[in-house]
């Protein structure tokens, strides 16, 4: 008796599921008509899914229709990017590009999609990296720090990432621009920053690099602060903070994400799309749920947007070649 | 009753292969942000230990393990489910998540502070050391040959190595294709060695296997497994604590900490040949140090604000949201935290009829004929493949896994040792390379770091001393040399 009830159950399911799909695809109407999936190319939990999932329920709100996450990890974010990229261009696939779409093309992944193939729609956040260190150790600013990196008896060690991920590439930006050999600091790969984190309380690693809102929860405690962030502008948050550029050295390292649907989209659905995003960007609800995580809005549109694509682009292509990552 | 609701929701989606602990909790947050604060916190954590217990339910019953912390399950547990004694198994396997939550929280509300200090001091030769102490283990936990058992650990190691080396920033093995970048997930590769094989190896059986008996909860159950956790206490005991201490460390989690239990259930054992069989303790150990190392993973997010494992870190996200700032702060204002500790142990009591619901909604599976069965063996293995990150690929690593389990299982290789040598040789790999990189190249702190001393010394004593002891016992007992 259970056993057949349950069939039925589930037959009677598999016919409302199969129904509702074939309406959907029947629908037709002003776009949006159906459900749009929004493409995160990083893991569940982590901050790009964090903020992609606040991204989706609002776009659901906006658009009256449904909106859902998948995440497409893998190959250090070229799987979901490049799944975003070459998705029909028909404005049901969106997806949040990260900072790796600058660099991961110039770094021996097959066939990485760039920011080229992508209409942007709206960059959401950045995040500046900032040098942090135990709150006992011995360097008060980056002129002290980059003092011990030059004249130390022994090489410091630093971490925040694996081998030729972000931060690694921001601290050896960071090197070039004061005139220092990008060798000239060990470089201890680990899988992140919170067991960088670990790692540096724990003293077995002398600085960590990563952006803020990954350290703000320790920065606000008393055991680590922050020598510098690789910023423009000093950040609202942590006003006391100098910048790089104010010790002198002229670089900028910002971790970023926005939001993209393939080059080939008609024209009336990316404005469509560009306008509500801008709205949501621009709306309460969206500055508290940022500043609540501690995420850094940054807000580019479109055109600014690709421009700034374009020069992160470069930047980071002569930071990769001389950090001898670059493999083409 | 959100909470109960969200743990009935944990165990469902933990128990469905593919979708981890991980993924139940992210699921739930955002819907946790329409209670107030601690109704919500309840919700997450109730639905993190719960997930984590339902992995045990399809790994017992479908050999396919639900989350990537019950691939222990798959051995004892999926044993005793064949000999018709699956019901007990996951009773059993229920009260122990309870009572090595019970413990890890214990832990956590005791000496949070001091064990977080201790973590600290690991860094990369520590966790080099604790990796190679699992995998020498695993010599141990694979049954037969000896020589198999290396053989399939060397194949997990093996398979460790595709995907890009965090280390040197290098793609290895993945043949241009970016699929093989991040390396081969782990939990596909487990449904096929587990679960796909377990079909094949059915379909290819001459005749039916002998359907197992009647699994659903025969009078005394309970009773008989009251009776039987009671006998092993200490190793309840010994395996949460185990647990909770791997949990704490930000680079192992449950998987490891269920692996090492199971490891050290059979160094201890009275009777170690019996693990593997069906036994009470390979059923025992890993569930509890599974949910103790749930418990463990938020040590270093209350002290330091550093969050132990993905499911914390989704957690210190949520916290955010109801403004509250996770770290040594919020351990010293107190109240939060008492309200966190006061959450985590109701969840355990809760966590017993949420489990139970549990084992009944999967128990009618097992009532089907054979052959659907099978069936839903294939559906999970397909589902639960894909799911885990969206990819088709997945479900082919999945079938292919599944051709070298069945091939590997024919020719007596043990499963087990290649899923810890999958997932220990990478944390072996890259914590040396990343140690030597920060010694610049030194072995000595290898062997003069005291943790790192303190655990060569464990592996003497679990690699020599024991089994020569044993030896020497069963030499005593055994007058004249007999066929063993």
């Amino acid at each position: 008796m259970f056993q057949q009830g349950l069939w039925k159950q589930f037959a009677a399911g598999l016919v409302v599921a199969v129904t509702a799909l074939g309406g959907g695809c029947g629908q037709q109407g002003p776009y949006p008509n159906r459900a749009i999936t929004l493409i995160c190319p990083w893991a569940v939990g982590g901050g790009t899914d964090r903020v992609s999932r606040f991204w989706a329920d609002a776009l659901q709100q906006e658009l009256g229709q449904p909106v859902t996450v998948v995440n497409r990890t893998g190959g250090s974010g070229a799987v979901g990017h490049s799944a975003g990229a070459h998705a029909r261009p028909d404005g049901y696939t969106l997806t949040t590009i990260t900072f790796e779409l600058c660099t991961m093309h110039r770094m021996g992944i097959p066939a990485a999609p760039t920011f080229d193939d992508y209409r942007c729609l709206l960059q959401i956040n950045a995040d500046p990296a900032a040098l942090i260190v135990r709150d006992d150790a011995p360097w008060k600013t980056l002129d002290e720090f980059l003092a011990a990196v030059r004249d130390g008896p022994t090489k410091l060690k630093m971490s925040g990432t694996a081998t030729g991920g972000a931060w690694d590439l921001a601290r050896a930006g960071l090197l070039q621009a004061a005139d220092l050999p990008t060798d000239s600091v060990i470089w201890v790969p680990t899988e992140g920053a919170a067991p960088s984190l670990h790692e540096l309380l724990g003293g077995h690693i002398d600085v960590v690099c990563c952006s803020i809102p990954e350290a703000a929860q320790n920065l606000e405690g008393d055991a680590l602060r922050a020598l510098a962030v690789m910023s423009d502008e000093r950040l609202e948050e942590f006003p006391d903070v100098p910048t790089a550029r104010e010790a002198g050295v002229d670089w900028v390292a910002v971790g970023w994400r926005g939001l993209a649907v393939p080059k080939e989209t008609p024209e009336e659905i990316a404005a469509l799309l560009e306008k509500t995003c801008r709205s949501i960007a621009e709306s309460d609800e969206y500055r508290n749920f940022m500043r609540k995580q501690r995420f850094g809005v940054k807000i580019r549109t479109s055109d600014d947007f690709t421009a700034f694509l374009r020069e992160q682009d470069a930047q980071w292509q002569s930071v990769v070649q001389s950090a001898g990552y670059a493999r083409e | 009753m959100p909470w109960l609701l969200g743990m009935i929701f944990g165990v469902f989606v933990g128990a469905t292969p593919g979708l981890t602990a991980t993924m139940a909790v992210a699921l739930i947050v955002p819907i946790s942000f329409y209670l107030e604060p601690n109704a919500g916190l309840a919700l997450i954590i109730g639905v993190s230990f719960t997930a984590i217990f339902a992995g045990d339910i399809p790994a017992t019953y479908l050999r396919i393990p639900g989350t990537p912390a019950s691939a222990a399950a798959t051995l004892d547990g999926n044993e005793m489910a064949k000999q018709g004694r699956g019901g007990l198994a996951l009773v059993i396997d229920l009260i122990c998540s309870c009572l090595g939550g019970l413990i890890g929280v214990g832990i956590l509300m005791l000496i949070a502070r001091p064990l977080a200090r201790l973590a600290l001091h690991f860094s990369d030769f520590e966790y080099f050391w604790l990796g190679v102490l699992g995998l020498s283990l695993s010599a141990l936990v694979s049954r037969g040959s000896t020589l198999r058992g290396l053989i399939a650990a060397a194949l997990g190691i093996l398979i460790s190595t595709v995907g890009m080396d965090v280390v040197s920033g290098v793609p290895r093995y993945t043949w241009g294709s970016f699929e093989l970048l991040e390396g081969l997930n782990f939990i596909p590769v487990m449904i096929g060695l587990f679960g796909f094989a377990e079909v094949l190896r059915n379909v290819t059986a001459s005749r039916e296997m002998a359907a197992p008996a009647n699994q659903a909860q025969q009078a005394g159950t309970t009773r008989t497994a009251i009776r039987q956790i009671w006998k092993h206490k200490w190793l309840v005991l010994r395996s949460a604590v185990l647990g909770t201490g791997i949990g704490a460390l930000p680079g192992a989690g449950a998987d490891i900490a269920a692996w090492g239990a199971y490891g050290l259930a059979k160094v201890t054992s009275r009777a170690p040949d019996k693990l593997g069989t069906g036994s009470y303790e390979g059923v025992i150990a890993p569930t509890s140090a599974n949910n103790g190392a749930v418990a463990g993973a938020w040590i270093p997010a209350l002290v330091f604000g550093i969050p132990g494992d993905a499911v914390t870190a989704i957690v210190l996200g949520a916290m955010m949201m109801y403004n509250i700032t996770p770290g040594p702060r919020l351990f010293e204002a107190g109240t939060q935290v008492q309200a966190i500790f006061l959450i985590a142990l109701i969840t355990q009591f809760l966590l017993l009829p949420a489990g139970l619901l549990g084992i009944r909604a999967f128990d009618w599976i097992l009532r089907l004929p054979r052959r659907l069965v099978l069936t839903a063996v294939m559906v999970f293995s397909v589902v639960g493949s894909f799911a885990i990150r969206n990819s088709v690929f997945d479900v082919y690593v999945m079938f292919a896994f599944g051709l070298i389990g069945f091939f590997l299982e024919a020719k007596k290789v043990p499963l087990a040792p290649v899923i810890l040598g999958l997932i220990l040789g990478d944390l072996i790999e890259k914590k040396l390379r990343a140690g030597l990189i920060s010694s610049s190249g030194d072995l000595t702190p290898l062997f003069t770091r005291p943790i790192c001393a303190a655990l060569v010394g464990l592996l003497v004593v679990a690699l020599v001393i024991v089994p020569a002891v044993r030896w020497l016992r069963t030499r005593q007992r055994v007058a004249t040399p007999s066929d063993g």
